[in-house]
This record gives C-alpha cells, structure tokens and sequence, in this order.
C-alpha cells in the first residue's frame, strides 16, 4: 500500500512522461483567486512565462473593467459618458457589447447597470460621480449605446458595473493566451467561474448550495466553460434588511434565496452572464437564451 | 423535466456529498524567488517587529498583526516576502515581490488551503499545517482538484497584503 503522497508523486510521474509537464499557480485577482493549471510537453520555464503572459492579460482586463479602481476606464465611462462620448479600448468595447446582447437577450434579466444598488449595499465603492447627488439614477442597459467601432455614449448617467461577466471574459483572455503559447491542456478558474481546454477531461465540484462547503456532486468537463450564481457568500444582513452581490436588475432586489444556477457554455463569458439569465428571466426566456448560446443550466432550488 | 429543455434540477435532498479539506501547493518558497528575482541573489533579512512597530501596524492598515516576524528577504532590485492570512474559509500563504522603492511588483500564492465544515476556526485544523514545509504536497483527492460556486472573496488576503505594505514602510524601508 503506497502512502498517498509517495501515490500522487507516482501519479504526476506518469503524468509528466505522457504529457510534459504541469505547472499550476494563482494570484488574487479580481477579486478572488485565480488559478491556472497547465499541462504540455514545454520546459518549465516556458510554462511559467506562458502562465505570465495569461496573468497579464487578465491585469489589463482588471485594469480596464474594475468598478473598484478610479484609474479604470470602466471609471471613467461612468463618471464621463452621460457628458460626452468616450473613447474606449477594444477589449472594453467587446464586453460591453456582449453585456448589452445578452441585456437584449434576456429583455433586461442580465443588465451590467447594476452598480447602483451594489453602491447602496455596499458591495462596491462610492463612485467618484455618486457625490453629485443622492437621488436615484434608475435608468438600464437601453441608456447605454456603443458607437462603432470603439465609443461609448450614455444616455442618462449610469452605474455600469461588468462584474457580472468581465471575469468569464478575463478567464477566456487567458485561455486565449495559452492557446497561443501551444500549451495544449489549460484550466483557469476566476474563484469558481472557470473553463477547461486541451484533449482532457476534468472532475469539477459543485458547490452544495444550501451548505456550500458540501458538495453537491461533480461534473466531468472538457473543452468548456462553467460558471455558478449563488448568493451563499455574498448575503449579509444590512439595516433595511437582507442583501447580497446578487441583483434582480428589473425589480432592483437583491437574490437571497439559497439556491443557485450553474451554467456550461463553451466561452466562460457566456457561462457568467448566463447564470444571470437564468436566475432572473423566466424559463422560456432562459431556455430561448441557452439556445442562442448552446449552454446548459443547472438549478439547485432554494429551499424553506 | 420538460424535454428538450436546456435546464436541469439538481435534486437536492438526495445529494450531500461530504468532502474532505482540500489544499494545494502552488510554488515552494524557493521557486516563488526563482520566478521573481531569477539568478539575482537574495539575502534572508531578519525583521522583529517591536511593540511600538506592530500598533503603528495595525493603525496605519487597520489589519490585526498577528506575530512580530516576518520572512524577508533582500535583493539588489528589491524586497521578498512570505505572509501567511486565514479567512473564514480558507489558509492562504503568499509571496510578495516589491521594488527596491517598496512598490508591488509580483504577489503569487504560495499554498491555499480550503477547510470544510468550519475546520478553518477549529485550532486543532490548523495545527496541522503549522511548521509543515513547503513543496511536500498534501494533495488531497487527486481525481478532483477543481470547484465551481459563487465566488470567494478574497479580502483576507487584500487585507493581509495591505498590512504587508505597511510593514514594509514602518519598519523595513532604507534597510
């Protein structure tokens, strides 16, 4: 009988002759841990500067999209585009432009102008902008209008807030990256939203949305994206009663049920606005939804 | 299920599979500094933290300080250290990277550690791991390594990095 560490060395042996090797590393970013695990018949060292290079291309999506950072240009579209058109990056423009497709999508189910209540519930920073006056913006996703090919324009002033589907952008990016690098078998994983490439198949957990530190099952995946919806982490009590990370953009609530939507699309931007979708529209606006895209839903129902 | 329906219901009640503390280990100390700094040489440098130092600490990033050292290193561009945070979920042990003017210049993590069922509060959990060294993986279930759900935040480890800074910058800079 091997001791489980002398059998996993073993293991990663076999693996390495087959294969190449693996090399697996994380930093926090955006928000959450990333991790990106990578295996090709390459030098070590050229894996860990293809992992750079992936690390980097999600620090310019960060440096671009976070609500959190005032330097960002999502930043400035906020506090400037309701005065002027802005000119914008094309990596912005890309995502904006998925966010508004799946607005029109799901007849505003998914709506990136949802940083508004983030703000008020605290989930996001004050933006530098929100100081002009305490009244209520309102206002959605149709006040939002992209000027070809690289502008952005708002109707009203907005508080666009792409958390709801940069990071499956971000996590594509890298997989892109890699790609690129020929390495051959890729998993990234933004805190849970992730997307695996390559000729391999991966067991991934899903969380058990009524105790998330269970385990309601596993999913083999290959040559796709996951990502899950959930408000398990993210609920807290505020004075005027419960919120979490999760808004319902037409009703302007928060989710705090306990169930959860897990999504598998083949680019993770889609799976990650895609969880949105299902939570918030009703079904035959889901499913016409997940059509369009070739994505699957799975539900954990809330429960009393 | 309706069929043809691209939505599926998990049933719930059925399905609660326990699963054990889960950790990973992404780089040893020693390849953290490779990836870093390279060949450039790296001198341990040894920082105690008085009393005064940890209540400056803790008042400049609001982060509670919770041991007087910490694992430094010098090289002719820069700083190197290893920090260790826990959050309610988790045990995260990191490296930092800063420049020779006390600026970020790379954070990787080092090992992170998922407890289940609330272990990460529970003293004897954590015990487990104290004085273990580093690149000896305990890699638990190696068939499944990879978890979707909503996402963890990671402000433990923004605070823990914040708390980093400030330490560098009352008692480390110039030296």
């Amino acid at each position: 009988m091997l001791s489980p560490s002398l059998a996993a060395k073993r293991a990663r042996f076999a693996t390495r002759a087959r294969f190449g090797n693996e090399v697996r590393r994380a930093r926090p970013l955006l928000g959450t841990l990333v991790e990106i695990r990578v295996t090709a018949a390459l030098t070590e060292e050229k894996l860990h500067m293809a992992i750079g290079a992936a690390f980097a291309a999600i620090e310019r999506v960060q440096a671009l999209m976070s609500y959190h950072d005032p330097a960002s240009e999502l930043s400035r579209i906020n506090r400037q585009a309701a005065s002027s058109e802005q000119q914008i990056d094309p990596e912005t423009y890309t995502v904006l432009e998925a966010a508004l497709r799946f607005a029109a999508l799901s007849n505003g189910a998914f709506d990136p102008c949802v940083g508004e209540q983030l703000e008020k519930w605290g989930y996001l920073p004050p933006c530098a902008a929100t100081a002009e006056g305490a009244r209520t913006l309102g206002g959605s996703w149709l006040d939002v209008h992209l000027i070809r090919p690289g502008r952005v324009r708002l109707s009203r002033p907005v508080r666009l807030d792409l958390g709801g589907i940069a990071k499956g952008y971000a996590v594509d990016r890298a997989v892109d990256v890699l790609q690129r690098a020929g390495i051959g078998r890729i998993l990234v994983n933004a805190g849970g939203d992730l997307r695996i490439a390559g000729d391999w198949e991966q067991q991934i957990r899903l969380r058990h949305a009524h105790t998330p530190h269970l385990s309601a099952g596993v999913l083999a995946l290959s040559n796709a994206a996951l990502a899950t919806s959930a408000a398990y982490y993210s609920r807290r009590r505020l004075s005027f009663g419960e919120v979490s990370a999760l808004v319902d953009p037409r009703r302007a609530m928060p989710y705090i049920e306990n169930g959860s939507m897990t999504v598998r699309a083949a680019d993770c931007m889609s799976a990650d606005a895609l969880t949105k979708v299902a939570l918030f529209a009703p079904p035959e606006i889901t499913e016409r939804a997940l059509a369009a895209c070739g994505a699957q839903a799975l539900v954990q129902p809330a429960a009393a | 299920m309706i069929p043809g329906s691209r939505i599926a219901v998990m049933p719930l009640t059925a399905i609660c599979i326990c699963q054990p503390a889960q950790a990973m280990v992404y780089l040893t100390i020693e390849q953290a500094q490779q990836l870093m700094f390279g060949a450039r040489p790296l001198a341990a440098l040894p920082v105690v933290l008085s009393a005064t130092d940890i209540a400056a600490i803790e008042h400049d990033s609001g982060v509670k300080v919770y041991t007087n050292s910490l694992r430094s290193w010098k090289a002719a561009d820069g700083y190197f250290f290893v920090d260790a945070v826990v959050g309610k979920h988790d045990l995260i042990d990191y490296a930092v990277a800063l420049t020779a003017e006390g600026k970020i210049r790379q954070i990787e993590i080092l090992e992170y550690r998922e407890a289940y069922g609330g272990e990460v509060r529970n003293s004897h959990w954590r015990a487990q791991f104290v004085g273990r060294h580093y690149g000896d993986p305990i890699q638990i279930g190696q068939d499944i390594q990879s978890i979707s759900g909503a996402t963890l935040s990671c402000q433990h480890l923004t605070d823990g990095i914040r708390r980093l800074l400030s330490t560098y910058a009352i008692a480390i800079a110039g030296r």
